[in-house]
């Protein structure tokens, strides 16, 4: 089946007080899309409408090619989903949690649950209210790991972590991807992580998707640029100049869709250019995002 | 074939470039010989923990430069030590003129100006015994 | 219902099991106090009263409320199930958590009332009928469980459906024509009785339906 795993068109959710409008995103199978937003942007309520936990007002969603969410009991067989305020059944042990789970699931993996339990530092026979936030939060992973889902929807699943469990789970999230029909999807704010593993990266501010392009774009397409103009500055109307730090003779240009083309265009001498990091893009983006809003009636 | 590359968090390059560099460093070190067959580009990215993607394009890259041959369906390859140094060499130039071309850039220096300077370059270089 | 449905109705037998057999042990020496003499048959049962309400109120509060509000909520819904699918499993796990104690329970009442000699038999009806009220009290605070997610309007509904039940034996005991036999040496199946208990199922059918129109169709789970 070559259907997408996640295909999210023109969705809209209104609440009393926020409104998630006009998402749409895409990821293909064997691909890893990071969800990167600020608190309140709308990420987990993406994320849910995603699972079918709300429904949209408007907009289609398919998850692996099911319809959600009406044909959710179908589609999250095949998927994993762990959020950061998803919690265990507290009465009952992690091997309980275990074997419910394997009793559900044909694709349950026991050796490499196994295998997890002892990579965690988890025991099974502790009750889940026992279990710190770090350890539950690594006990959902395992469970929905060991299922060897095609699909991991993710929920911030790294915060509160510790930086050897976190990078326990990405190695696990990489190991997911050695099969090209399995893919993820996470949201976080660990730019550094989705910098590192994602292949797609989205930025949502404020109910909206800002961009989403492959993670290659966004780190070739953006620069800060540092020039000195003595005789003051010229008179640009380059549309790739998001932003503009002036401090005197020295300017430094925050550039999206940097090429040779725009330097030549610029035509002052430039004394350095600079990649930018994704949390820079990020923070960059959401701020010319919102300008741009602003100035829009 | 279990890869020991290593990509670092606070280098400045991009981490293909990381990779791209460290494979060109152990062809050209024999560590890794003409015809050895490379890890596939998902099992690499997962070694590494980094995005596929970013394997895509240093193998890519690598590919462009002469340093290995992919075939398609059958995975990636070391390229003959023949071709390779030669490709290599070429690579290295083409590295040092676009990293003068960036400093002429810098400059907003015309390109005639430019290819005057690296001809007095090539004029005054001693010829090597 | 399929293999998941039952594998959630089995998962709340599992948490709750401790709360049953507790509930189930604590009637039960109700009962045995009730047979212990006039005296002892006030406190036994008061004891066997509270325990099948508390046993309702704890599964409505731990098992619908809890749930919610400690985010396992959300595990669940990870499962490959409808929310809706939840809401059933839900309905009918707690049902047979309360069924199994409240069903021992109330046979064993009926059972003393019988063997006892002290106890006159004309009681049956009623106890009868008490024990189908408890029942359908159960099914509304199990209802409004569902539907309310405010503790304050929680604990209103179990304040509600406790006076309710003093109300009930007050009422059917003093006012009714069941309550007009108790005493007798045997057992008055009239027609009060048969309306009173059809009444009773009714509401108790009603209540336990209801969430499958209302909390099951829910699009927005969360």
């Amino acid at each position: 089946m070559s259907a997408k795993a996640i295909e999210m068109n023109g969705v809209r959710k209104a609440f009393r007080f926020f409104t998630l409008e006009d998402v749409s995103l895409d990821l293909e199978q064997g691909q890893i899309m990071g969800l990167v937003g600020p608190n309140g942007a709308g990420k987990s309520t993406t994320i849910r409408l995603l699972m079918g936990m709300l429904t949209p007002d408007a907009g289609s969603i398919r998850l692996l090619g099911h319809a959600m969410p009406a044909q959710q009991a179908l589609a999250k067989r095949d998927v994993g989903f762990v959020s950061d305020d998803m919690k265990l059944l507290p009465q009952a042990t992690l091997a309980w949690h275990m074997d419910f789970v394997a009793s559900i699931y044909p694709g349950w993996d026991a050796a490499y649950a196994a295998q997890l339990l002892k990579r965690f530092g988890l025991h099974a026979g502790q009750t889940a209210k026992s279990l710190s936030t770090g350890e539950q939060a690594k006990a959902l992973l395992l469970l929905a790991l060991a299922r060897r889902p095609r699909l991991l929807v993710l929920d911030e699943p790294t915060s509160g972590m510790d930086p050897v469990a976190r990078q326990e789970l990405l190695t696990e999230f990489m190991d997911v991807l050695r099969d090209d029909s399995r893919s993820i999807l996470f949201s976080s704010h660990n730019t550094v992580d989705v910098e590192r593993i994602s292949d797609r990266i989205t930025f949502i501010d404020r109910g909206r998707v800002v961009a989403s392009d492959s993670k290659d774009d966004f780190i070739e397409r953006w620069r800060t640029v540092r020039l000195r103009v003595p005789e003051g500055m010229p008179d640009w109307r380059l549309p790739e100049i998001v932003h503009r730090d002036v401090d005197g003779p020295n300017v430094t240009l925050t550039v999206d869709g940097f090429s040779d083309d725009f330097l030549a265009r610029l035509g002052a001498p430039v004394q350095e250019v600079h990649r930018m990091s994704l949390e820079e893009v990020f923070v960059a983006t959401v701020m010319h995002s919102r300008e741009a809003l602003e100035v829009r009636p | 074939m279990h890869s020991s590359l290593f990509i670092s968090q606070t280098d400045a390059r991009p981490m293909y470039l990381q990779i791209v560099e460290q494979i060109r460093q152990r062809v050209a070190a024999g560590d890794w010989p003409a015809g050895q067959e490379l890890p596939s580009i998902r099992a690499l990215a997962a070694d590494l923990r980094v995005s596929v993607i970013t394997v895509k394009r240093a193998y890519l890259d690598l590919e462009s430069e002469g340093v290995i041959v992919t075939r398609h369906g059958k995975g990636s390859f070391v390229a003959d030590a023949q071709g390779l140094a030669m490709d290599m060499r070429l690579a290295q130039l083409d590295t040092h003129l676009s990293a003068a071309g960036e400093i002429a850039r810098s400059l907003a220096m015309p390109e005639p100006e430019l290819i005057e300077r690296l001809r007095n370059a090539l004029n005054t270089q001693e010829p090597k015994a | 219902m399929n293999v998941l449905t039952r594998k959630l109705v089995a998962k709340e037998l599992y948490l709750y099991r401790w709360l049953l057999v507790g509930a189930g042990a604590a009637g039960f020496a109700g009962l045995l106090t009730a047979a212990s003499g006039e005296i002892g048959f006030n406190i036994g049962f008061i004891v066997w009263l509270t325990a099948i309400i508390a046993l309702g109120v704890m599964l409505a509060l731990f098992g619908v409320a809890s749930e919610r509000k400690e985010r396992s909520l959300l595990f669940v819904l990870s499962l490959p199930l409808a929310p809706g699918d939840y809401v059933r499993a839900k309905l009918l796990g707690l049902l047979a958590c309360f069924l199994l104690p409240w069903a021992g329970l109330s046979v064993g009442a009926l059972a003393l009332i019988l063997v006892m000699p002290g106890i006159a038999d004309g009681l049956l009806p009623y106890a009868v009928l008490l024990c189908v009220f408890l029942l359908m009290n159960f099914a509304f605070v199990l209802c409004a469980a569902l539907h309310i997610s405010s503790e304050a309007g929680m604990g209103g509904v179990i304040i509600l459906t406790n006076m309710s039940v003093s109300l009930f034996m007050m009422g059917v005991g003093r006012t009714s024509e069941v309550g007009a036999h108790m005493l007798s040496p045997t057992p008055v199946w009239n027609a009060m009785f048969w309306l009173l208990l059809a009444a009773e199922a009714a509401f108790t059918l009603l209540a336990l339906s209801l969430p499958l129109f209302t909390a099951a169709r829910r699009r927005d789970f969360l």
